[in-house]
């Protein structure tokens, strides 16, 4: 057969072919299973022959192309189209809120050189209370305010035990961040839950300030929140000396003021301070040689204020009406 | 602790305006929830429109049976006609009266001059709730005589109140009193701190007053006092107003001076009426097993012997530091009184109170531990009281105690300071800082107030008294370290991968409750907190199973949720196990969980391999549990500690794009009762490595295999990586899988 002729035939049919139906049919003329080229192409046995005919496919198939671009940018459409359909479905899951926000702070703290600590969620009452200087009459130690299992156990009312295991395990330097449930015997409603979640933070080293602290809490909050401002508010916790409160410009009016920050522009972090001598001698650190800071702060009421939810309980009911939203 | 403004500055005169001293307070001492006003309005001279009046006549008005016509001198020289609706009143009376032009408390418009049944009024005398000084509205209130007339009713009645509501730290029960208050107030304005409030009154006897204090340890101190002669009424206006504002009922004039007192000054004070005490005695002491007290809220309580109590000759009239007893309260025809100052034991008190489940103003005072010295001072300013406002006689006194604590002596470092703040302050801020609070100091040894005993003990905690007043100002820096290089650990890197497949295969993660029902093998807690969570989860699967169920019956699609949190396995000893698990619940059914369960295993380079056959539609793996629970729910749950323990570091290379592989198809007919997964394996072990890949791609039932059968077809892949297979080395591989077969399965080749 004649190559040249085939392809210039070709070429003139598909120039003149004005849609994309028109575009197929000649596809399958020229270049189908069927067709006259590829039945040649089947029975080539020398290799010029091959060469021209294969030239000739090129061709054709380069002369689809451009009048498939030309067509397209004519806009006119080569098969039925509508890109406002769906598209395949591919099912999305999704982690919870608050595991979205625990990781978020464990990477600034990773980036910080804090290592990520895994504590316990059972604990000793030496653990939970006792080396950390909580004195025998705090009204924490309560029944009514904590999950006893007997009297040495129970489930740990605030993620500090950590501090202590970290500390009884290696020596000064030390940064850490430590994440995870957290329990208390609070009522089941809007604004508690029973089990909640909380981040602590420790520091020791020669040298660590208050100033650190607050360097360290600004720093923290504004890697999560944008630029914040700390300030901080003198308090009492039995493992820190001297023990702050610390607040941070409204995370949700940045300072200008609303209804959660009562239009004072600040909003309750959470708690800490320098670390108590009693927490360093509990655990064999000298006090004279070592400083530190700790603190402690719940996550869930962030990612509960963030995204505007109006229930604690949505993050413990699974409604996948919610979680699929984040 | 709710703070009267006027009283405060009874004791400490700050120019501060009330916002300022609260804002600053927020920083250095303590938390102030909001500040209330009260009273009547302070603006616009209107506090000028409120006068002691003296009532120069009264009588029924001409038309009207109920009200009172009345002649009142407001100190004018000519007294003004005034309709008045009480009658408990007469010509003489000292009254409390508002001009019009007056704007009274709550009141939108000011008073007007009235015309009532066709008599002028030129002004209102008023009652207590009127001015909100109290909650009598039974008649007008009624001042003490001896007051000129037209004298600012202001100086006579705390007519308007700002009220500082303060939360306490456990570590400051100095904060439970207005004067502790008051040294706060005095140490961050700097204004100078009056004397505590109280001078003894004259002693009129000097009878014995019979106490025995039996333990020392839980009551180290006891003062009793005992009166004659009280005339048991309503307090002075004054007192009643500043209790109400202090949020305290007001109850009679004996019960409202020991409230009184314990506001002031910390040191909470009980009243008996003596007469009914046996023997007049006041016994200290442990209760007896089975002894009960019908306490002042009319609830009959049962005692145990770790509470103490204080008892007469016979029976016990308090639970000490919590309440009194009923048959012992002062009542109307009351004339003696045995008056209690004393000091109980934090812990004790703290016991029974949680015992008891019965807080009151004084348990939670006595619960962060009362300076012994107080209640001195307390009795002392309480029999003043008595003496001056129930008429009462002081006739006797006792002050039974044990050895008194020594205040402690600290090392003042004022290097401490910016050592530990990263601030510093000049040391003679630091001593008059300290010294305002009430330490002496000399040189560099600190005596510490008796009222700051426990919490003041070492250096560092007078760094903190000395920096929380200046706590604002603590510049912001970060720790000096060398660069550091910290990363998550493996495990921590690893659940993060596990979270991110199962999300990625469509599930949602879950947070459900780590407490379940009690059961065998669950540790519990002492006491629940429902029935539904009293014990620690062994499994994941009953918040899942739930949370599943929960949204079926809400009508939602696609169900597929996981979670990823510990389990708590009893060890015997002092601590469980706490394990990592991961579970994954779908409403596609067994072979979706397992599906997702595979992507899991391969996303971790770990085979899932399924050891048995469970009940049911379930099976074990090497690292848990797939199964179908009832309501069609594909369930999978694995031990995460135990699989990420064979999670390789490294996954090597195998060359699978070098040579091609060749690629059949194989059936089998076998019994129903042969496994796929028996199959692949032992045609596995007779291929050998060249057996690249092997899987199930369908299973036929049905009359071509016959009755019991099935066909497996399976997709075989051989490939090597040295070499290209040929078709005979395929072919060898085969014969031996189905030789293999044949022989282990009685398989037969179907194709």
């Amino acid at each position: 057969m004649d190559a040249t002729a085939l392809e210039n035939e070709a070429r003139t049919a598909i120039a003149a072919a004005g849609d994309g139906a028109a575009l197929e049919e000649l596809r399958v003329h020229y270049l189908g299973r069927k067709s006259e080229l590829k039945l040649a192409l089947r029975g080539v046995r020398d290799r010029e022959t091959g060469m021209a005919l294969n030239a000739a496919r090129s061709a054709i198939e380069e002369a689809f192309f451009t009048r498939e671009e030309e067509l397209a940018a004519a806009d006119v459409d080569l098969e039925p189209f509508d890109p406002t359909l769906p598209g395949e479905p591919v099912p999305r899951g999704s982690l919870h809120l608050i595991t979205q926000l625990r990781r978020r702070i464990e990477d600034v703290f990773l980036g910080m050189g804090y290592l990520v600590y895994d504590g316990r969620e059972v604990e000793t009452v030496w653990h939970n209370f006792d080396a950390l200087n909580q004195p025998e009459a705090h009204p924490s130690r309560d029944p009514r305010d904590t999950f006893y299992f007997d009297a040495n156990t129970l489930l740990r009312t605030h993620t500090s035990p950590s501090q202590i295991r970290a500390m009884q395990a290696q020596q000064p330097p030390i940064y850490l961040v430590s994440l995870g449930r957290t329990y208390r015997r609070d009522p089941l409603d809007a604004t508690h839950t029973p089990v909640f979640h909380q981040v602590e933070g420790l520091a020791v080293d020669r040298g660590i300030t208050l100033a650190d602290l607050r360097g360290t809490i600004e720093l923290f909050t504004s890697a999560i929140f944008g630029r914040r401002e700390v300030r901080m508010r003198t308090s009492f916790f039995p493992f820190t000396e001297p023990s702050v409160e610390f607040d941070i410009t409204c995370y949700l009016c940045d300072g200008q003021g609303c209804p959660v920050c009562k239009h004072s522009g600040w909003i309750e972090m959470g708690g800490a301070g320098v670390v108590d001598p009693n927490v360093f001698e509990a655990v064999g650190y000298d006090p004279e040689e070592w400083q530190g800071f700790a603190f402690g702060l719940g996550i869930d009421r962030i990612a509960f204020l963030r995204h505007g939810l109006p229930d604690l309980r949505l993050f413990w009911e699974n409604d996948l009406r919610m979680t699929r939203q984040f | 602790m709710k703070v009267p403004v006027s009283w405060l500055r009874e004791y400490v005169d700050f120019d501060w305006p009330v916002e300022q001293l609260a804002a600053k307070l927020v920083f250095t001492s303590c938390e102030v929830d909001r500040i209330v006003r009260r009273g009547v309005v302070d603006t616009d001279g209107n506090l000028a429109n409120f006068l002691v009046g003296h009532v120069v006549e009264a009588g029924k008005h001409p038309n009207a049976d109920r009200l009172q016509l009345c002649l009142v001198d407001v100190g004018e020289g000519e007294p003004r006609q005034i309709v008045c609706g009480a009658w408990n009143f007469g010509a003489g009376a000292t009254v409390a009266v508002a001009l019009p032009g007056a704007l009274l408390p709550g009141a939108e418009q000011p008073l007007g001059e009235a015309k009532l049944r066709g008599e002028t009024s030129r002004g209102m005398i008023l009652s207590e709730r009127e001015l909100e000084l109290g909650d009598d509205h039974t008649g007008i209130m009624v001042l003490e005589n001896g007051i000129e007339p037209g004298t600012p009713l202001v100086d006579v009645l705390p007519l308007t109140e700002s009220v500082l509501e303060i939360e306490t730290g456990f570590n400051r029960p100095d904060l439970t009193a207005i004067y502790g208050i008051a040294r706060e107030v005095s140490a961050l304005t700097g204004a100078a701190l009056a004397p505590p409030p109280g001078r003894e009154p004259e002693r009129a006897a000097d009878e014995p007053v019979d106490v025995r204090v039996e333990d020392l340890g839980a009551c180290p101190r006891y003062l009793g006092r005992i009166f004659h002669g009280a005339r048991i009424g309503p307090s002075p206006a004054w007192m009643r107003a500043r209790l109400l504002a202090a949020g305290m009922r007001s109850i009679s004039n004996v019960v409202d001076i020991t409230n009184y007192v314990m506001l002031a000054l910390g040191s909470p004070l009980h009243a008996f009426d003596r007469s009914l005490l046996a023997e007049g005695r006041i016994v200290v002491r442990r209760a007896q097993p089975g002894e009960k007290i019908r306490t002042l809220d009319g609830h009959e309580r049962e005692l145990a012997p770790t509470d103490l109590v204080i008892a007469d000759a016979k029976r016990p009239v308090a639970i000490a530091g919590i309440m009194g007893g009923e048959d012992s309260e002062v009542r109307d025809e009351t004339t003696d009184l045995l008056l209690e100052a004393a000091n109980f034991d934090a812990l004790t008190v703290l016991r029974t109170s949680r015992r008891l489940r019965l807080r009151t103003d004084a348990s939670t005072r006595w619960e962060k531990g009362v300076d012994p010295y107080a209640a001195e001072q307390a009795a002392i300013y309480a029999s003043e009281l008595l003496v001056a406002h129930a008429g009462a006689s002081w006739t006797g006194h006792t002050d039974v105690h044990g050895d008194l604590p020594v205040p402690p002596v600290v090392r003042h470092r004022p290097e401490l300071v910016e050592r530990l703040s990263g601030m510093s302050i000049p040391v003679e801020e630091q001593v008059e800082r300290l010294q305002r609070l009430g330490f002496e100091v000399d040189g560099d040894q600190v005596t510490v107030p008796n009222w700051r005993a426990n919490d003041v003990t070492r250096p560092v905690d007078l760094v903190e008294e000395v920096v929380r007043f200046r706590i604002e100002e603590v510049p912001s820096t970060l720790p000096e370290r060398a660069a550091p290089s910290v990363q998550l650990t493996r495990e921590q890197r690893l659940r993060r991968r596990v979270e991110d497949v199962l999300v990625g295969a469509g599930f949602a993660e879950a947070y459900t409750w780590t407490l379940v029902p009690g059961e065998e093998g669950r540790l519990a807690l002492e006491e629940p907190y429902t029935t539904e969570l009293a014990a620690l989860r062994t499994d994941l699967r009953l918040g899942l199973l739930e949370s599943a169920e929960r949204n079926r019956n809400a009508a939602v699609e696609r169900i597929a949720l996981f979670e990823l949190a510990r389990v708590f396995r009893p060890t015997g000893e002092e601590l469980p196990e706490e394990r990592w698990h991961v579970a994954g619940i779908t409403d596609g059914g067994f072979f979706r969980a397992k599906g997702a369960a595979e992507a899991l295993h391969d996303a971790l380079a770990v085979p899932l391999v399924v050891l048995e056959r469970g009940p049911g539609r379930s099976a074990h793996t090497a690292y848990g549990e797939l199964s179908e629970l009832p309501g069609g729910w594909g369930y999978f749950e694995l031990d995460l500690d135990a699989l990420l323990a064979d999670v390789p570091d490294v996954v090597a290379y195998q060359d699978v794009i070098t040579y091609p592989a060749v690629k059949q198809d194989l059936a089998f007919v076998v019994d129903e009762a042969v496994a796929a997964g028996d199959l692949i394996a032992a045609a596995r072990e007779a291929a050998g490595p060249e057996l690249r890949d092997l899987r199930v791609f369908d299973v036929y039932r049905g009359e071509q295999v016959g009755e019991g059968k099935k066909s497996i077809a399976l997709a075989a892949a051989f490939q090597s990586p040295e070499r290209t297979l040929s078709d005979e080395d395929a072919a060898k591989l085969r014969e031996r899988i189905v030789a293999e077969l044949v022989e282990r399965f009685g398989a037969e080749l179907r194709a």
